[in-house]
């Protein structure tokens, strides 16, 4: 495990990032280097002069906000992560940017090292991270907020890289279960409980895998009175999609068809574990869209937990009825003041949008615009999409109330499936973030390490932080969590 | 189209009547007299079909008497929520229901002047009708209607009003036949013949053919017209309706201009898309006879902006090929230089609107010097998939451009939808061995595509629409026949008269 420390001055050994805004101007010693790299400051940027000591890269911080130090921090970690030691001097910058700077290079040199036997000769030496900030005293309560959100992102990319064969909703429950020692309280629904509860879209997905299906409740009770916030993340352990099946290529990533769920987990142990005062509750299913022959078939009409008859017509966008029932459970069981579910849940999404962004949905621009700023500040983007009434009307079903999915070429999917999921929440103030495509980077690149990004845990971390902490009113603008 | 005249009220003697309804209104007037006239026919009528004026709601009685062939009560909805959109789609509503009666009377009394000229206006371009190339209709089932009568109280101002609607009509008619002809009949260069039509509106047209093309180095429009046998057009119409002497085309001196700056508005125009040597595949192809639906809304919003004369400098470019595979065509991995000289690697010969437009947008701005230019394209497939039908892709450099043109496009009906531009997917374009490749990958396709497009335009206001998903519809909406539906030309022209008139 990565150790992060605090320091006044930069330590005489490790290498060293040295952080320097747009038009700032470079210390004499690398003057002469800088000009040479043509080095002016801007993001994405670095050069190191030979002529140090030790190690030592100076990193361009662009206009030095806290999107940028987290880009800046990770880039210092995917060059010198060949050091036991990282030393990132954030003397002279402001707190939120010092924070930002450690919160990125520790994201940046997460890695999933579990199921490899022999060592990786290439692999990351890095144990250490240290930050040099003039005060270490006044931003210590900055930095536990920040490593509770690094301690859920972790969580969650641990998650989305187990593969299916290692996490059944079984096993992916138990591994929540894990979570009541950090203060939450943890409640799993089994197959017979979920047909108790007649949450009969989720038991159909799951019903043909030979690990059976799962609702697990988390719940982070914070000192705050009155309904819960609700997270809801769609949790498919493995979608071969079932009937209609998915064709073989790139199959392999559907292990992380959970990426919802975990972002969900991994958001609410970092409430946990910066013991935030909000009143939270992450409802989470869990299964496996198997080829089986108990499995449903497209065509087939199933009530849902809500009453709405839905006609299946591929039984590969599953996920909109694993969150249909989901949603409308959590809403009668909680009321919960608003919902934000996470799913990875269309390729639709990724034709529209790519990798850079998620998609949001929403029926309350309120809260969507919190979780765009939300996303804007931590760095994993969304952008607000439409459900028009057309949308709504491509599901008209001719012998049930809603079919799940439109039917030919090129259907704007991802905004049919958030105009399905809408029929689910009533009143309640909800938005729907589409992350496929955002919750596995292919190839490592500066700002991010290959393979699960935890995309969702920061971005609800914030959007709690900034919207339901304070109260309404107070909460206009993102801040900071501060110490609690 | 549809022969529209207003006249005081008074009931028909015979033929077809509309009324409109809103809702809990009580007869009154026209309606209360021919109730009467009737034996109060028409109340019973409604009654049973338990029609009250909702939004949307049509009642269509058959000889209720009185000599009438037939009555129809269209609702209105709400009265105090009446929009012109609302009294538009009334008229739409009305054009539908009554295709078999050759003269229609609409009692408009209720309503002011401006609603009145709205009612005609939606029932003319839901009356519009493709007819070229029917040869054996039987009579029967040909449409009829040809002139409605609109009966107000205010009859001069409604003709007012109406006149600039009938030009705007009239543009949206000319989009729709170019849109719809087909390809062996719509080459590139009969395209620029019917653009020189608009001399008449007082529009000037310039056509550059290939020689020309050639002298101004657009080499990346050139490469997709190499493959076809009939040869590319630019064609740049101006109309000078501002103050001043606005910029001119070639042959001008650059620098100094008086009078206005102009407004931009340039058009893919793919007469017909094969993709080319990546070749598209059969189903669904004839469809590509509309890849130049952004040129044909620019050849209608010139002809909408002149035709009811309006007070701007705009200029209109469209560049028309043909997107043929062939031993000439251009293949995958040439390289072309284009008329910015940044070179393009092209990597997938369909991808190639945004090839035009690139040398479009380069000539334009240093031609025109434009405030702001806006480029339509039928340019991606992953537009619908992001969008679906119900909006237009709208990607900008400039808030306030976006602001306004979303305004515009909530007003006339034909909506946007803003979408991101961001380097993180400009990056997607690097090429190995140009400037740029035409294309960034299946994920964020439209984006990419915008993305490359904005690598030619210099630091002014520009907006992309990507209108794939909303030229051609298949289905009728309540001012829209199916087919091409000229989407753009009402909305860009709502932008002009808000904001750019002097």
């Amino acid at each position: 495990m990565l150790k992060l420390r605090l320091a006044p001055q930069p330590a005489q050994r490790g290498a060293l990032a040295v952080f320097l805004a747009e038009g700032a101007p470079v210390p004499p010693a690398w003057a002469a280097a800088a000009e040479a790299a043509a080095f002016s400051g801007k993001a994405g940027t670095s050069f190191e002069p030979g002529t140090a000591a030790r190690r030592t890269l100076i990193v361009g911080l662009g206009t030095p906000d806290e999107a940028a130090a987290r880009r800046a921090g990770a880039l210092a970690t995917a060059r010198l992560s060949r050091s036991k030691t990282l030393i990132l001097d954030a003397r002279g910058l402001p707190e939120p940017v010092a924070v930002a700077l450690l919160g990125g290079a520790a994201a940046r040199a997460w890695r999933c090292d579990g199921f490899r036997t022999r060592p990786d000769p290439d692999a990351s030496r890095l144990a250490r991270i240290e930050l040099a900030v003039d005060r270490p005293d006044d931003i210590a309560a900055r930095v536990a907020a920040e490593q509770a959100q690094l301690a859920g992102a972790d969580l969650a990319r641990r998650l989305v890289a187990l593969p299916a064969n290692r996490l059944t909703p079984a096993r992916f429950a138990d591994h929540l279960r894990d979570l009541e020692a950090d203060g939450l309280e943890v409640e799993v629904l089994k197959p017979q409980a979920l047909r108790a509860e007649r949450l009969n879209l989720l038991a159909a997905v799951g019903g043909s895998a030979a690990h059976g299906p799962r609702l697990v409740v988390l719940r982070w009770r914070g000192a705050q009175a009155g309904p819960p916030l609700a997270f809801i993340g769609k949790g498919l352990t493995f979608d071969t999609g079932g009937v209609s099946i998915k064709p073989a290529h790139k199959m392999w990533d559907m292990r992380a068809d959970m990426a919802g769920a975990a972002a969900c987990a991994g958001a609410m142990l970092a409430l946990a574990r910066r013991r935030s005062p909000v009143h939270a509750v992450a409802v989470l299913p869990l299964a496996e869209n198997a080829v089986g022959a108990a499995a449903y078939r497209p065509g087939d009409v199933l009530r849902s937990h809500a009453g709405t008859t839905v006609e299946v017509i591929d039984t590969d966008a599953e996920g909109r009825l694993v969150l249909a029932d989901a949603l409308a459970w959590t809403i009668a069981r909680f009321r919960p003041r608003a919902i934000v579910d996470l799913a990875t849940l269309t390729g639709s999404i990724v034709i529209a949008l790519g990798h850079a962004m998620a998609g949001l949905y929403a029926n309350d621009p309120t809260l969507a615009a919190a979780l765009a700023a939300s996303g804007a500040a931590v760095g994993e983007r969304v952008w607000p999409m439409p459900i028009s009434p057309a949308h709504r009307e491509d599901l008209n079903s001719d012998i049930a109330d809603l079919r799940q999915c439109a039917t030919g070429p090129l259907q704007p999917d991802a905004c049919h499936a958030a105009a399905f999921l809408r029929e689910f929440v009533d009143q309640t103030p909800w938005a729907h973030l589409d992350i496929a495509g955002v919750e596995q980077i292919e190839t490592a690149d500066d700002e991010h390490a290959a393979g699960p990004t935890g995309f969702g845990v920061r971005l609800l971390d914030r959007l709690v932080a900034m919207r339901f902490e304070a109260g309404e009113e107070a909460a206009a603008w993102p801040r900071l969590a501060s110490t609690t | 189209m549809l022969d529209v005249t207003f006249a005081k009220p008074a009931a028909p003697k015979s033929g077809a009547l509309a009324l409109l309804v809103a809702e809990g209104e009580a007869p009154a007037g026209l309606w209360a007299e021919v109730d009467a006239a009737t034996g109060g026919a028409i109340g019973r009528a409604l009654a049973v079909a338990e029609f009250k004026g909702e939004k949307g709601k049509t009642c269509s009685i058959l000889a209720p008497g009185a000599g009438l062939s037939r009555v129809v009560a269209v609702g209105l909805g709400k009265p105090q929520d009446l929009t012109p959109q609302i009294a538009e789609e009334a008229g739409g509503a009305i054009a539908a229901a009554l295709p078999r009666e050759v003269s229609v009377a609409v009692a408009a009394g209720a309503l002011d002047a401006a609603h009145a000229a709205e009612v005609a206006a939606g029932a003319v371009l839901r009356a519009y009708r493709f007819d070229r190339y029917r040869t054996k209709e039987k009579p029967e089932d040909k449409p009829k209607l040809a002139k409605l009568t609109v009966l107000t109280d205010d009859v001069a101002k409604a003709r007012a009003a109406f006149a600039p609607l009938k030009a705007v009509a009239e543009g949206v008619f000319r989009t729709r036949d170019l849109v719809t002809e087909p390809a062996n009949v719509l080459t590139p260069a009969e395209m620029a013949e019917r653009c020189k039509a608009l001399t008449e509106l007082g529009v000037e047209v310039e056509v550059f053919g290939p020689k020309d093309l050639q002298k101004l180095g657009m080499g990346a429009f050139l490469g997709v017209a190499q493959g076809s046998a009939n040869e590319p057009r630019m064609v740049v119409m101006q109309w000078r309706g501002g103050p001043g002497e606005p910029a001119r085309g070639r042959g001008r001196a650059r620098g100094a201009r008086s009078g206005d700056k102009p407004v931009a508005f340039i058009g893919k125009g793919v007469t017909f898309d094969t993709g080319g040597i990546s070749i598209k595949p059969a189903a669904g192809m004839e469809d590509m006879k509309w890849d130049m639906a952004g040129a044909g809304t620019v050849v209608g919003l010139m002809a909408a902006l002149a035709g009811r004369k309006a007070r701007v400098n705009a200029v209109g470019i469209v560049g028309l090929v043909e997107n043929m595979p062939s031993g000439m065509a251009q293949r995958p991995g040439d390289v072309v230089t284009s008329a910015s000289g940044q070179t393009i690697e092209v990597l997938n010969t369909d991808a190639e609107g945004r090839l035009v437009l690139a040398d479009l947008i380069w000539y334009c701005q240093k031609t025109f010097d434009p405030k702001f230019m806006v480029d339509l394209a039928t340019l991606t497939g992953a537009i619908i998939i992001a969008l679906g039908h119900d909006h237009a892709g709208l990607f900008c450099n400039d808030d306030d451009l976006a602001q306004k043109l979303l305004g515009a496009g909530t007003a006339t009906g034909e909506k946007l939808w803003r979408m991101p531009l961001d380097d993180a997917y400009d990056k997607l374009l690097k090429s190995d061995i140009a400037d740029m490749k035409n294309i960034g990958g299946r994920p964020g396709g439209s984006i990419t595509a915008a993305q490359f497009i904005k690598r030619f335009v210099d630091a002014r206001p520009w907006a992309h629409l990507d209108i794939a998903g909303t030229a051609w519809s298949t289905k009728d909406t309540a001012c829209v026949p199916k087919g091409a539906t000229a989407f753009g030309v009402r909305m860009l022209d709502r932008l002009v008269a808000e904001h750019y008139e002097s």
